[in-house]
């Protein structure tokens, strides 16, 4: 009885979501997709490229190429994390499992929680594989570096890995609280992408008039100013093709670490209420 | 109000608004426990918000409910761990199995739920078909699969909407056999209908409800007894013959079926107005080659007691 009244989610509720979610093929697939394969891809070509010229083209570890893989797997990995949540946030209600679930007594907050670990871990692991695949072949397909080029030491490497990791864990929470929200899943996804791909970039580069920097505010524009120096010089991902460059004041690390905090915890506490109080 | 342990629910003044409209306006209701409980009306009439509210899907304006003693929703928690209920059609996850989707409620139950997935499938007949995709099932195969839902609790209560929907006749009368296994297991059984006749079949005891109110409830024979007879009349020219009865004061209501008529009668002396039924009939010249005299049906008595009689005519 008393398990059935708290607020905490239970290691077989998180199974339950877990099993629901990997059980959803076509997500699973683009999920892998975009964290794992993505890696695979572009490291083979680059290495193909390397191979049939190498006068011409770097070897495939070269240290660009990881700050351009970690950067493509962080642009993908953010939609793809926000995709993840939005669809662990909603697919109890669109799939009329909610009312069952509602029935059985659970407190909602705990299975509203229970969504959080369930989808990190699936995200999290595969993320952290193709992450791995980039960081061996840093290692062990460098040679021979380019003129003045430096391989990431793994400390800096390991800096990298947790700043996409939380990145990702940013998209899948916000996703989740904006689905769980809304209700349902196209407009939180369309509302994501924008934010990842238009947003964000537009924001960063171009301080606009009357926002009084609030611009910082954004998550991405704080996660810009966290990251690793191991992904200068990676592709360009600003708005018509520029380099993203802050134009913005910078924020001390505390004021960046509660905006991220903010977006987690806010679009959280929106979600597991609205999930709290809906009718079922 | 005290909540009493005699009742499986057990409802005082229950309001529900929507706007203007009261969906639920002001019920009481007792279901004694051990027994299957129809709750009886028209569509609209408010019986999927009335039991929505019961199990803490909605809110209510108004009113105290407890289910097996325990109030809700101020214990909802306690209450719901030993009932079970389908709402409306059940859905499930259509991309997990029937197994699969049983797992993720047992999860949400406790651990004894786990226990009860085997047993519930062999018990509504899907062990076969339990590690096929949901999205593969008929219609009365989620029903079968929201009745093992619901028994994962191991249940002392069961709340079904309409169970019936979707079901062909042999489903029908599986869903019917099921239900009266579960209430002569001691579980208390409360199903919604507007089916009038599998309400008459399975059930003990009925609440009729009509625009969010209970207007009557009590034992099936209970209520039925004064509700008069019903007379089967063969004859020629069933038409005319309605135009002859019109509409005494003794008779509810005329249903022309295809070989005679079907006269509800009001409470009163049967033989009478049977004889008199027989002399109008002969006096306008419509040949009458039978009278049978039987008792009024639910569905008799429920349309004399909702607005839906008025509806008919």
């Amino acid at each position: 009885m008393n398990e059935l009244r708290t607020w905490l989610p239970t290691m077989p509720l998180i199974g339950a979501k877990l099993l629901e979610l990997r059980k959803r093929r076509t997500i699973m697939i683009v999920t892998v997709l975009f964290t794992v394969a993505l890696p695979v891809i572009f490291y083979g070509i680059r290495l193909a490229y390397h191979l049939s010229d190498p006068a011409q083209y770097a070897p495939a570890g070269a240290p660009d190429a990881f700050a351009t893989a970690v950067t493509l797997m962080d642009e993908f990995g953010f939609i793809i994390a926000a995709v993840l949540g939005v669809t662990a946030g909603t697919a109890d209600l669109t799939d009329g499992m909610f009312r069952h679930l509602v029935i059985t007594g659970r407190s909602r907050l705990a299975l509203y929680l229970a969504r959080i670990p369930a989808g990190l871990l699936i995200l999290l692991s595969l993320a952290a594989a193709g992450f791995t695949l980039a960081c061996l072949a840093t290692g062990f397909l460098h040679n021979p570096l380019p003129a003045g080029a430096v391989t990431p030491s793994p400390g800096a490497m390991a800096d990298t890995g947790l700043w996409l990791e939380l990145d990702l864990i940013i998209g899948f929470t916000v996703g989740l609280g904006l689905g769980s929200l809304m209700g349902q899943r196209t407009v939180p996804v369309i509302l994501l992408i924008l934010l990842e791909i238009i947003i964000t970039p537009a924001l960063a580069g171009h301080a606009l008039p009357h926002l009084v920097n609030g611009e910082r505010l954004i998550v991405g524009v704080a996660m810009d100013q966290l990251k690793p120096a191991a992904l200068a010089g990676g592709i360009a991902v600003g708005p018509g093709g520029g380099p993203r460059q802050l134009n913005l004041p910078p924020m001390p690390v505390w004021a960046l670490v509660a905006v991220i905090a903010g977006w987690i915890i806010g679009w959280s506490v929106l979600g597991a209420w609205k999930m709290s109080t809906r009718d079922a | 109000m005290t909540i009493s342990d005699c009742w499986a629910v057990e409802v005082h003044g229950l309001t529900k608004r929507f706007g203007a409209r009261a969906a639920v306006d002001n019920v009481d209701l007792l279901v004694p426990r051990g027994t299957a409980f129809g709750y009886l009306g028209p569509n609209g009439a408010g019986k999927t918000t009335l039991i929505r509210v019961l199990l803490g899907l909605t809110r209510a304006d108004r009113g105290t409910m407890s289910l097996l003693g325990v109030p809700v929703p101020a214990q909802r928690g306690r209450a719901l761990a030993r009932v079970g209920a389908i709402v409306d059609e059940p859905r499930f996850h259509g991309h997990l199995t029937g197994r699969e989707n049983l797992r993720v409620l047992a999860a949400a139950r406790g651990p004894d739920a786990e226990q009860q997935i085997g047993p519930a499938l062999d018990r509504t007949r899907l062990t076969q078909r339990a590690d096929d995709k949901v999205s593969a099932y008929s219609m009365g195969m989620r029903q079968r699969l929201g009745l093992a839902a619901c028994l994962l609790a191991d249940p002392q209560l069961l709340i079904l909407d309409e169970p019936m929907n979707g079901l062909d006749p042999a489903g029908m009368h599986e869903m019917r056999e099921l239900i009266r296994g579960l209430v002569d297991e001691g579980r208390t059984v409360m199903l919604s209908s507007h089916l009038l006749d599998e309400v008459e079949r399975t059930c003990d005891q009925v609440a009729i409800v009509d625009h969010g109110q209970v207007i009557r409830q009590g034992p099936i024979s209970e209520l039925t007894e004064g509700a008069g007879t019903a007379v089967q009349v063969q004859c020629s020219d069933p038409p005319a013959a309605a135009r002859a009865l019109g509409q005494p004061a003794s008779v509810s209501r005329i249903a022309v079926t295809e070989d005679g008529l079907t006269v509800s009668l009001a409470a009163g002396p049967a033989r009478k107005q049977t004889a008199q039924i027989n002399r109008l009939l002969v006096e306008a010249g419509i040949s009458v080659y039978g009278l049978r005299a039987a008792h009024a049906s639910l569905e008799d008595w429920f349309l004399s007691v909702t607005s839906r009689l008025g509806e008919d005519q």
